[in-house]
């Protein structure tokens, strides 16, 4: 059985990248949906019921923070990977603060990205 | 009219018998002869009574006899007139001699009341004792003042007036030997016992044959002149004292200068030259000095003087007057100070009075004098710019007038304040000067003591405070633009790193998808785009730490754990060099942030790997000094040169800015190890010699410090 992923990315190669590492992954990840902003992930979300969602937090219409805090309000149990260039520990904070579950620092690599997804799982599992 | 008395009565009865005697015997018995006898009997009496009245009894007798004897013996014989004659004779001797004796009684007598008028009113005590010293003579002066009245004392011994009665037998004996006593002064004791003195004078009394018989002694009570003497000496005796323990110099010099008294702290200074000749023992001249006043002095007058000795350089003031002897010549008496003590101090008094003048005239400071009333009363240069008045024109005025309507009140009790001694700082306030224009002072009011008046001193900060302003601003626009600079920075670093995510991550994508040499060159597009994310993240960490956003997360940690570990991450860097890495590290634990601990080590042996030329040693010292950790990372590379030493953790600072410069950095790592380390309570620095390698130390306290809220 395949995680359903939804991406939130609003950079274009941002969003093939991702699509990209995911599905190179032989049997493992499953990409639903994609979305550009947070009010669009919200929407997908709701629609889509992905097992993971990797989120951006410079996005226009809707930041991703807000959109992890709407996301959390509908399923609290919504596993969320936020995956930005804001690393330091003020962002990661206030992402973790609203309900984020991971957080991966671009740049990153393939094995990066693979790694934190699977600890995660591994840890909702649990 | 004839005083009928006795001794006229007697004699007339016997005179009256007399004739009848006569009648009956010539006329009855014719007796003639005998009888006349008893005629003498009335004349006698009458003569030594009566004088010569006698001779009128003698007459009418005589009669009496002729007449009867006629008439009986006829003719009458020359016996009968002879008779008669012899008794008027008889009457006329014995008359004659009674008055002559009578006359000599009389004058007598004159003269004995005299002397006795004399004795009585005398103002000195006339008594007379005789030679067994029994008193037999006391006047009214005597009882006066000894307390005696004369019958007390008269036939009665002297001995007892006397304090030690052997002195009435020692008066006794010198006036015998002298024939008198001259003004002798004893004490005698009244009835009362108390003494009284006296000053007396003796004679000695003798009879007819020249036989001594007594003495009269004349006395005057001298107690009140006794007395008087005695505080005449006494007061001569307290003006000796007075000038011996005076702390002046005090001489007489005689007109001739000869020196005739000299006080104790003359001659204490000079020995003891009464008898020497002032000039000579005082100033070692030969002729009286040019300054002496002598002559002035003794014409009479008392001067006063200061001279200035060069020879000893020392001032005295100087009061000299003329003395009068008591053999009338004139002397003078010098009184002198030495005052160069206090010449000198009035000299530094005035140097000092000046000095403040100039620094209250001249500060620039305006300074005024407020009086009780809140009057001016002094002001300096300052005051008057200040104020735009002249200083003429402030005396008088009220200083409150200067004072700005919003501020009086504030001022009003600062002063108070200040002149209870509260409130030890100044105060601001505006100050209003003649054109209404508003200055800005800073004013200090200090009372003068003792007195009712205060400074004040007004420091015009009007500029100043205009600069402070304008500082405050550029200031806030500073701190603004920081903010915004780092706000900016803080973006265009994230801003920076995402592009790295696209290059890195499609070359991890790409790698496994190629041949040898293309993977080799995918590996160093991302060893450079992972060095390009270092340096970012330096620099950003930097701004972060300026921004106050880095804080620690404290944890014990074991430091040889913690430095295992980054040595283990970097060996293989080392290994490509063939460099030898040692750790001394003691095993213990101290409170630090793991992360920041792990930077730290992390940048100083990558750069000592780094700087390390191959084959290379590095070591890693850990010392426990007992309050703190020191760790040093010693290196045998190239070394820094002495003067970049002190600079190399400051930010930004590079040892080599030229383009031949050996690449590898901005240096940032340092400045985060610094600001790392002094975040933890430690101290970071490095020593170096050219050619034999750099040790870098930091220092760690081995108990949580407080943090310092900033």
């Amino acid at each position: 059985m395949k995680k359903k992923v939804l991406i939130v990315e609003d950079a274009p190669y941002m969003r093939e990248m991702l699509v990209e590492m995911l599905e190179g992954q032989v049997g493992e990840y499953e990409v639903v949906g994609i979305a550009v902003n947070g009010k669009e992930a919200v929407e997908k979300y709701k629609a889509l019921k992905p097992d993971i969602v990797t989120m951006d937090l410079v996005m226009e219409v809707m930041d991703g923070i807000q959109a992890i805090e709407e996301i959390k309000k509908y399923d609290k149990n919504a596993l969320i990977l936020v995956i930005s260039a804001l690393g330091t520990p003020e962002y990661r904070d206030a992402a973790m603060r609203v309900g984020a579950d991971g957080y991966l620092w671009k740049p990153f690599t393939v094995k990066n990205l693979i790694d934190v997804l699977t600890k995660l799982l591994e840890h909702q599992k649990q | 009219m004839v005083r009928i008395t006795l001794k006229g009565l007697l004699i007339l009865s016997f005179t009256l018998a007399c004739a009848l005697l006569a009648f009956y015997l010539n006329v009855f018995r014719g007796e003639t002869r005998v009888y006349p006898h008893l005629f003498y009997i009335p004349i006698i009496l009458a003569g030594m009574w009566y004088g010569k009245k006698a001779l009128y009894v003698a007459l009418f007798l005589s009669a009496i006899y002729i007449f009867v004897t006629y008439y009986s013996l006829t003719p009458l014989s020359v016996d009968v007139f002879e008779r008669s004659a012899i008794q008027l004779v008889v009457a006329y001797i014995i008359g004659l001699i009674s008055e002559k004796r009578a006359q000599v009684d009389i004058e007598l007598k004159e003269t004995k009341d005299y002397l006795d008028d004399v004795i009585k009113s005398s103002a000195d005590a006339i008594v007379v004792v005789d030679m067994e010293g029994i008193v037999r003579s006391w006047n009214k002066a005597a009882e006066d003042y000894m307390g005696y009245t004369a019958a007390e004392v008269l036939g009665k011994s002297n001995r007892r007036f006397f304090a030690d009665p052997d002195e009435a037998d020692e008066i006794m004996s010198r006036v015998l030997r002298d024939g008198e006593l001259k003004n002798y002064r004893t004490q005698v004791l009244r009835k009362d016992k108390k003494p009284v003195h006296i000053s007396m004078s003796a004679a000695l009394l003798r009879d007819k044959n020249g036989i001594p018989i007594g003495t009269v002694r004349v006395s005057r009570d001298i107690t009140k002149e006794v007395e008087l003497e005695r505080k005449i000496k006494e007061e001569r005796d307290n003006l000796n004292l007075i000038f011996e323990n005076m702390v002046d110099g005090v001489y007489i010099v005689s007109r001739d200068y000869t020196v005739e008294f000299m006080n104790k702290v003359l001659i204490d200074a000079f020995g003891d030259q009464v008898g020497g000749i002032c000039y000579e023992v005082f100033h070692n001249r030969k002729e009286p000095c040019p300054q002496c006043k002598n002559p002035e002095v003794l014409s009479g007058k008392t001067i006063r003087w200061e001279w200035q000795s060069r020879r000893k350089n020392r001032t005295y003031d100087l009061i000299e007057t003329p003395l009068k002897n008591s053999d009338g010549s004139l002397s003078k008496l010098t009184i002198f100070r030495d005052i160069t003590a206090r010449k000198r101090i009035e000299e530094e008094l005035k140097e000092a009075k000046e000095y403040y003048r100039v620094i209250f005239e001249y500060t620039l400071t305006a300074l005024c004098v407020i009086e009780d009333d809140k009057t001016i009363s002094f002001a300096n240069r300052e005051f008057e710019s200040l104020s735009g008045y002249s200083r003429e024109e402030l005396v008088g005025k009220k200083w409150t007038d200067f004072i700005a309507e919003e501020d009086l009140q504030k001022v009003q009790n600062y002063c108070e304040e200040r002149r209870k001694g509260e409130t030890a700082s100044c105060k601001s306030f505006k100050f209003l000067s003649r054109t209404g224009e508003i200055r800005y002072v800073n004013a200090w009011i200090e009372p003068i003591p003792g007195t009712k008046r205060c400074i004040a001193s007004l420091l015009n900060i009007t500029e100043l405070k205009r600069k402070k302003d304008k500082l405050r601003d550029t200031c806030k626009r500073l701190a603004e633009l920081d903010k915004m600079k780092r706000e900016f920075l803080s973006v265009a670093y994230h801003e920076m790193r995402s592009p790295l995510a696209p290059i890195i991550g499609y070359a991890s994508l790409l790698e496994p998808k190629l041949a040898d040499r293309e993977r080799r060159y995918i590996a160093i597009i991302e060893q450079s785009a992972r060095e390009l994310e270092e340096r970012i993240n330096h620099m950003l960490e930097l701004a972060r730490i300026d921004g106050k956003k880095v804080e620690l997360t404290l944890g014990e940690l074991a430091v040889r754990e913690v430095v295992e570990k980054v040595v283990r991450k970097l060996e293989p860097a080392a290994e490509a060099k063939n460099q030898v890495i040692s750790m001394f590290i003691p095993e213990l634990t101290i409170p630090a942030d793991e992360q920041k601990l792990h930077t730290i080590l992390t940048n100083l042996l990558s750069n000592a790997i780094r700087y390390t030329p191959e084959g290379g040693r590095i070591d890693i010292i850990v010392e426990d000094r007992g309050a703190d950790i020191r760790a040093c990372i010693a290196d045998t590379g190239p070394g820094i040169p002495a003067e970049h030493l002190p600079k190399i953790f400051e930010r930004f600072y590079m040892v080599d800015t030229s383009l031949t410069r050996k690449s590898g950095g901005l240096g940032l790592g340092l400045s985060i190890v610094k600001e790392y380390v002094k975040m933890h309570g430690g101290r970071v620095w490095a020593t170096s010699e050219l050619g034999r390698g750099s040790q870098f130390f930091f220092t760690l306290p081995k108990r949580e410090i407080m943090k310092r809220s900033e």
